[in-house]
């Protein structure tokens, strides 16, 4: 403990108040707020997880525990019984499934196309360029809504109604992924290691392939879970183009499964923790390169 | 200093940008790459964007100058489905909801991001990390997933809120899915939910990035913590701030998934959006013109709001779009 907070002994090694300030009532007013920014923080966390945690808790739970008052987070008689139902009465897996190959088949090809077209746009200089980018970037503002139904119509035209390349085809080309990837590439890539390489004979697609997607890794990452979640979240789209139960994605299933199982919000429970573990599992894994990439274009590049 | 830190877009492709070393093909007249390189780099891209975004939209506005089912020929209307509109109660009330949802996005979520972002950011905090990936983690949730949530934990009869209510305040069962105006709040609260943590980590990132000098300059100046947020933190923010404000306007503006599993956009119709109205319009009253001019409006606002705000707020400046 330093000389100057002799007199706030109380407080926590970490609150000790800053060099800069007089005297042991800021000391105290520090620690105060310090404290106060602990419970705000603390509350905000119990807000942010209590109704994941209730869920997860719930879907152990026969209907008449979920609904048992007082209410309680530990199932006295934890059952399984919700999944079993989840995995055995309805088409769960198989819309899991379908949710993961189409979201995992549409980033892929997305992470593709982006990265080529960033690319492009960030280190060649060409005629048109100013103007292919000015209309990728003022389509950002285009609203998914003003598109739902005329890709409807054009599915439908192509024959693609209620198949699963519907799902995927037409979010193939995000403008976002371009913007993201040409700023990634404007920072982390060194154009003299491009001109090295062609001077040394490399091609241009061997050039991209073999030093420019390897340097990009992290931002692939960030792209590449953002794509995903979206892709693997995505309801009002499939809800649109999807008619057959047999093709469901997991969010139409699980809505589906509102009016067949009205009372049963145990199956609901189950369904949705399960539908949620990709999703967390990935954020998890690989948050770091999520949160970067997502504020790369809000904040300083 | 605003302007530096603005949405940085397209600012190595002028000229006089911080990476000079970046074109250096201007000042060599013969490139050492076939001409069609770059084109043949974005082509892919192009051809599904063309397909699939641009046609699509000059489609949507064609299509809303007609009276279509779907399937059968279209009748060409002119603009009497824009005219329509307006004197439609439903479009009405679908467009206060929203501007309800909008509000709490902006004068709600935004400031609550804010200063969490503001908490995360003091210095020496422990568990920074802990609190900032779990305030982000309802975001990554499926929305139907979270919707379905909800609406157990709203249930009137028993839902775990109406009886925490009940017993910590003696608070009598409160309808929140069945009131009208409860459904609203049920939607916000919903959405407050959802994204907030998702804008704390755009200004967490801005925070991050304020130079320390700056509060050191104040804290010799005698700066309290309120001057010091009033004079250094938000002028530094503006740019953020005004990008997860618009990011959030056009996010609210098209909410679906939360007023359709929560309540069906009800009561009556106290909860649809115009996403939820043009929904319906097009694909359970096989009203196809109609629902693409209610779309198209929506286009216009937002592109309206959009720009305006860019240009308060100078946005994208540097993109010279």
């Amino acid at each position: 403990m330093s000389v100057t907070d002799v007199s706030t002994h109380t407080t926590p090694r970490a609150d000790r108040p800053h060099p800069n300030s007089p005297g042991s009532a800021g000391g105290r007013g520090r620690a105060a707020r310090r404290a106060l920014l602990y419970l705000g923080l603390a509350i905000v966390l119990l807000g942010s997880v209590l109704p994941m945690v209730w869920a997860v808790s719930g879907s152990f739970k026969s209907i008449d525990e979920i609904f048992a008052i007082p209410p309680h987070l530990i199932p006295k008689h934890a059952t399984f019984a919700n999944y079993v139902t989840v995995f055995t009465d309805i088409s769960l897996p198989k819309w899991l499934w379908t949710s993961l190959w189409t979201a995992l088949v549409s980033t892929t090809i997305s992470v593709i196309f982006s990265t080529m077209g960033g690319y492009a746009f960030a280190k060649f200089r060409f005629r048109g360029s100013q103007i292919l980018f000015d209309i990728m970037f003022s389509s950002m503002m285009i609203p998914v809504t003003v598109l739902v139904i005329p890709l409807f119509v054009q599915i439908a035209g192509m024959g693609l109604g209620n198949s699963y390349v519907a799902l995927i085809l037409p979010w193939l080309a995000p403008a976002f992924g371009i913007f993201m990837m040409r700023q990634f590439i404007v920072q982390a890539v060194p154009t003299q290691m491009i001109e090295a390489a062609r001077i040394d004979g490399a091609g241009e697609l061997s050039i991209f392939f073999r030093i420019v997607l390897p340097v990009l890794r992290p931002a692939l990452g960030a792209l590449a879970v953002w794509l995903f979640l979206t892709s693997y979240n995505n309801f009002m789209w499939p809800l649109i183009v999807i008619a057959d139960a047999n093709k469901y994605t997991l969010p139409l299933g699980l809505n589906s499964l509102t009016s067949a199982y009205t009372a049963d919000y145990g199956v609901i429970l189950a369904g949705s923790v399960i539908a949620a573990i990709p999703t967390v599992a990935l954020f998890i894994a690989l948050r770091k390169q999520l949160i970067s990439g997502l504020t790369l274009g809000a904040v300083k590049g | 200093m605003t302007s530096d830190n603005s949405v940085r877009v397209a600012r190595s492709r002028r000229p006089a940008a911080s990476a000079p070393a970046q074109e250096p093909s201007r000042r060599r007249p013969s490139r050492q790459y076939p001409r069609w390189t770059p084109y043949a780099f974005l082509s892919p891209f192009f051809v599904l964007y063309a397909v699939f975004l641009l046609i699509p939209t000059v489609v949507a506005l064609w299509i809303s100058l007609h009276s279509w089912t779907g399937i059968g020929p279209m009748r060409w209307v002119g603009l009497q489905n824009y005219v329509r509109l307006f004197s439609d109660q439903s479009f009405q009330t679908a467009a206060v909801n929203t501007f309800w949802y909008v509000a709490a996005s902006i004068f709600v979520i935004v400031p609550l991001a804010l200063l969490i972002a503001t908490g995360l950011a003091a210095k020496r905090l422990r568990l920074r990390d802990l609190f900032r990936v779990t305030f982000f983690l309802p975001f990554v949730l499926s929305p139907v997933v979270v919707a379905l949530v909800f609406t157990i934990l709203f249930d009137s009869q028993a839902g775990l809120v109406n009886s925490t209510l009940n017993i910590l305040f003696g608070i009598g069962p409160v309808d929140w899915l069945g009131d009208a105006v409860w459904a609203k709040v049920t939607v916000i609260i919903l959405l407050i939910w959802r994204y907030t943590g998702y804008l704390v980590i755009y200004f967490l990132a801005g925070l991050q990035s304020i130079p320390p000098e700056l509060y050191e300059a104040a804290d010799i100046d005698g700066g309290g913590v309120v001057q010091k947020f009033r004079n250094v933190t938000l002028p530094m923010l503006a740019p953020v701030t005004a990008f997860v404000g618009i990011t959030s306007f056009i996010g609210a503006a098209q909410i679906f998934e939360e007023p359709f599993i929560l309540t069906k956009g009800g009561p009556g119709e106290s909860t649809l959006s115009i996403a939820y109205f043009i929904y319906r319009a097009a694909f359970t009253r096989e009203q196809l013109g109609y629902a693409a001019a209610a779309s198209f409006l929506l286009f216009v606002v937002l592109f309206i709001a959009t720009r305006i705000s860019r240009h308060f707020f100078g946005i994208g400046r540097e993109d010279r779009a």
